[in-house]
């Protein structure tokens, strides 16, 4: 206990943030992109 | 997703009717599709009507000191079996009343209230849980909660149930397979991009999920450390997580206890709305487009069936029930429509048509791969998952008599299946108008 998130599991946090973030961000921007034309 | 949105853009209709211009021998797949969440919702409407009452619960942290014997035994009077069915528990009977209620408010008037709705509702709820990840991770103990959320178990991988309830959960998650992606895509603008309103809208519910996870196993990292016990020792799925762990948590949060409480039941409160009233929707424009009945008396009638429905749940017995009929209907249920789905659009309909249809309208083209995909390997995954879990069912002990599995699981779902075939042969009025 209290040891900190180990390198697993900060592996498992980048990964799922720039999945999920990083991929909504990107298709929000190609939306809106897309509206501008 | 995209095969559920490009469906329904293309055929601007309810379920039904849309699996009717593909084949008129699959109507009943439409049905099905429908009568699903319309029986999820009977049950889903229950967990929301004790989201309700625990918001006014956390006013005064009623649950007290032990939040397992208040949820189980004040609030619900549980009783030890499926069999015996007790009393009625009056705050969840009033609070399933006030559920039922709202859903009619929101949706006899069409799509139009339910965006207006949703507008408020989802922002609101994404906030609260940012509140509450903020909250939870700055207490002690979050670091721990946190990395058991995240270590990954890669033996697991190789449960077939553990993939079960993925699909599941991700059926479930993004309401694919319960004509509800259908029904919302038919109201699609004519020119909506179909490709990225799907990825936008997958990835949208899996980071409010992602976020959702800091917001729930920080606070139980917090208990645990508080309690001095393993989290693994606490109840971390289920109603036990919503309604005896997260409780107990907030209870001894050294700063505004009562506040976090409240945001965390609203914040639940208003997603399990939004997922309520969608469920509800697809039955109620499939009757309403079929029968032109007018869509104030369709979704009277539908609420007042489904409130019917949702009485065995506010009995004593009601969790054990919920338990077993959720287990058959997510788990099962969600994934057969899902591969019954992709068997039928893929096989006795012009897949390729739908990609083109998508790719018509939108930014990001998707390519031949994704024919495969529908056509071959979803289904392929599905079939196997379905064959493993059916003989694990057969060969696992269940907690609940074989009885109770077949009145609470097997009937529900054989009965939703041969309705879906009534609901088809009825005969509706042809004149019907489209969308």
């Amino acid at each position: 206990m209290g040891d900190g998130l180990s390198l697993s599991a900060i592996i498992m946090l980048i990964f799922g943030a720039t999945i999920c973030y990083g991929g909504l961000a990107y298709f929000l921007y190609r939306a809106m992109k897309g509206r501008k034309k | 997703m995209i095969l559920e949105f490009s469906v329904g853009h293309w055929s601007k209709s309810a379920p039904p009717e849309t699996f009717q211009k593909i084949g008129k021998k699959w109507e009943w797949a439409g049905w099905w599709s429908s009568l699903v969440p319309f029986v999820i919702t009977a049950y889903y409407v229950i967990v929301m009507a004790w989201c309700f009452a625990y918001i006014i619960y956390a006013i005064d942290l009623r649950w007290g000191a032990n939040a397992e014997h208040f949820f189980l035994t004040t609030f619900l009077g549980v009783t030890e079996g499926p069999m015996t069915i007790g009393g009625i528990s009056i705050p969840a009977l009033l609070a399933l009343i006030i559920m039922w209620v709202l859903i009619f408010i929101i949706l006899y008037k069409g799509v139009s209230r339910i965006g207006k709705v949703v507008v408020i509702t989802v922002p609101l709820a994404c906030i609260l849980f940012v509140l509450l990840a903020i909250r939870g991770l700055t207490l002690p103990g979050a670091v721990d909660g946190v990395s058991y959320y995240l270590t990954p178990d890669f033996s697991r991988l190789v449960d077939v149930n553990v993939w079960l309830a993925a699909y599941a959960q991700v059926f479930f998650s993004l309401s694919l397979a319960q004509g509800i992606m259908i029904s919302y895509a038919s109201y699609l603008k004519k020119k909506s991009d179909i490709s990225n309103n799907a990825f936008i809208t997958a990835l949208a519910d899996s980071g409010i999920s992602f976020l959702a996870g800091f917001a729930v196993f920080s606070i139980v990292g917090y208990l645990a450390l508080m309690q001095g016990v393993g989290i693994e020792s606490l109840g971390i799925s289920g109603p036990a997580l919503t309604f005896i762990t997260y409780p107990t948590a907030i209870s001894l949060f050294p700063v505004a206890p009562i506040l976090f409480g409240i945001l965390f039941y609203i914040a639940l409160f208003t997603f399990g709305l939004d997922s309520a009233f969608s469920m509800v929707e697809p039955i109620t424009a499939g009757i309403h487009h079929k029968w032109k009945i007018s869509k104030e008396k369709t979704t009277g009638f539908v609420c007042i069936a489904g409130f019917l429905t949702s009485l065995i749940f506010v009995t004593g017995s009601g969790l054990h029930w919920l338990e077993i009929v959720d287990h058959f209907i997510s788990d099962f249920g969600l994934v057969l429509i899902g591969l019954v789905e992709c068997l039928i659009i893929g096989w006795a309909f012009q897949i390729s048509k739908f990609r083109l249809h998508a790719n018509d309208v939108s930014d990001v083209r998707i390519g031949r791969w994704w024919d495969i995909l529908i056509k071959f390997v979803v289904p392929a995954i599905l079939i196997f998952i379905l064959i493993m879990s059916v003989y694990n069912l057969i060969v696992t002990p269940s907690n609940y008599p074989w009885w109770a599995l077949l009145l609470g699981g097997v009937a529900p779902c054989g009965i939703i299946f041969l309705l879906s075939f009534v609901f088809m042969k009825l005969k509706g009025k042809t004149e019907a108008k489209n969308g």
